[in-house]
This record gives structure tokens, sequence and C-alpha cells, in this order.
């Protein structure tokens, strides 16, 4: 079969998928080590779309003709240099909050881009469906630890990864700045619509 | 309260490793096979001991010597759970 991709969409894909990994894999791990009850459950199946986006991003890009590149990191593995590891769970959640916004972002963004194809497109639309969801519970979850934590507390825990986050991601946009070209423009155009980025 | 080779024998069930292989000086970036691993220790470590840890306890942990005695009370500027 013939590439429909070029090879800087193709390094983005795979970038994505290797992000996916990486969330199920941690939220795996947390999954199976957490306690009874409504955020076991919620975990478990975040954790699961985590793996099942993984493969729909394998399946976008075997449908197009390549395959996925191997990648060493993704996008969160990032976090821990510049923000610290999480440490309790509240602290995994608020960090989940504005890693899953990023996401949110980026895809929306990305099924902006112009000539976007259409397996990528579907594929973006599928996963932020799920991404939603996650974002949902993880805020749910979030204000359910209030008694715990407080709630100054939690806050200040999400705005320390937000500007985490805001440093991760120019960092990753600086470094893969040719990969990416062809979203620059949407974003540009995005960020003077949306400033905040919502 | 636990004494820090009970903490260091249960780090070491988690990590599946001898225990002897996490030297109090061994560097935690060595010992664990990544950063994702690290923080479902620390968050097991927590859940077992009955400990609750916030960012500030373990920003300047960087041993397994370190992380042991935040479970024994040495470092710890947060308190037990009830």
């Amino acid at each position: 079969m013939r590439f429909q991709i070029d090879e800087n969409e193709l390094w983005l894909l795979s970038f994505y998928r290797t992000s996916e990994i990486g969330g199920a894999l941690f939220f795996g791990r947390l999954a199976r080590s957490m306690k009874e009850g409504p955020n076991q459950a919620d975990m478990t199946r975040h954790f699961a779309d985590e793996a099942q986006h993984a493969w729909y991003w394998t399946d976008c890009i075997e449908r197009l003709g390549a395959h996925p590149l191997k990648l060493t990191d993704g996008y969160q593995d990032q976090y821990a240099s510049t923000a610290g590891l999480p440490v309790n769970l509240m602290e995994v959640l608020a960090l989940t909050q504005v890693f899953e916004g990023r996401v949110i972002n980026q895809y929306a963004r990305h099924q902006r881009a112009p000539g976007i194809h259409a397996t990528v497109a579907e594929t973006l639309g599928r996963i932020m469906e799920d991404e939603k969801w996650h974002l949902e519970w993880v805020r749910r979850a979030l204000g359910e630890m209030e008694p715990e934590y407080g709630r100054e507390r939690i806050d200040e825990t999400i705005r320390r990864f937000r500007e985490a986050d805001e440093q991760v991601y120019r960092q990753t946009v600086n470094e893969h700045e040719q990969r990416i070209a062809h979203l620059t423009t949407v974003l540009a155009r995005a960020r003077e619509e949306d400033p905040d980025g919502r | 309260m636990a004494d820090s080779r009970t903490v260091k024998q249960q780090m070491a069930k988690l990590l599946r490793q001898p225990v002897e292989c996490l030297a109090d000086e061994a560097r935690l970036i060595d010992v664990v096979a990544d950063s994702l691993v690290l923080v479902e220790t620390v968050i097991e470590l927590q859940e077992h001991f009955g400990v609750r840890l916030v960012q500030d306890d373990v920003r300047s942990v960087v041993t397994v010597g370190e992380l042991a005695r935040l479970f024994s009370g040495e470092r710890r500027s947060s308190t037990s759970c009830p």
C-alpha cells in the first residue's frame, strides 16, 4: 500500500500513540494498586480507554499505509523534570486534569488542520469523546478529595502542574518545530481566537 | 512507626527486587524502571504505612535511604494518617 501521510505526520501520530501507551501503563499500574471504590472503577476505565486509544492510533497509521514509529518518550514523560513527580492520588489526578485538557486542545486543533486526512480526523473524533469523560471523572474525584486535602491545596497543585504543562508544551513545540509546522498555523490562529486555550 | 529496614523490605517487594539491591546510597532513578514506577511505589508505600506525603516531602529525595527515612518519620514534614 502507498503511504498516505508524510514523514512529519507519521511522527506526530506515532507521538500521540506513544503518549497514549504511556498513559495506559501509568493508569493501569495505579488501577491495580488502588483501594476498592468508585475511583478504582473509573481509573480502570480510564486505563482501558488509553490502551484503546493507542490501538486506534496504531490502526489509523496502518490504514494510512505506514507503521508506527518507535519513539521512546511521550509527552507526559517530560513533566517529571519540570514539575516533579506526583506523590499522592490527588496530585496524580491534578496532573491528569491538566494533561487531559492539553490533549483535548491539541486533538481539537489538529482536527482543524487544513487538508487533514479523513482517517486521522475520524480517529481524533473518537478519542476526544472519551477524553471528555476523563475530564469529568477526574474533576469529580478531585472535588470529593476536598475534605481530605483542602480546596486551596488542590487548586495550588493544579496551578503548579498547569505552569509545568505550559513549559513542557513550549519545549515540545520548539523541539519538534519542523515536524509540526503544518499545525502551527492552525495553532497560532486558534490562540488568537482563544488566548486561554479553552 | 516502621524502621528504615522494614520500609526497604516493602520497597523491595513492590519493586520485585531483593532488598540487598536497595542500598541506602543507591539512587532511586537507578533502581526503578521509570518514573511511573516510582510514583506507584511512593503511593503504595503511603497506603501500606498509613502515611500521607506531599510533594515538598519528596522534592529533595534522591536515594533509597532518603525515601525509606521519609516513611520511618525521620525527614517528613506532614503527619501520619489517623
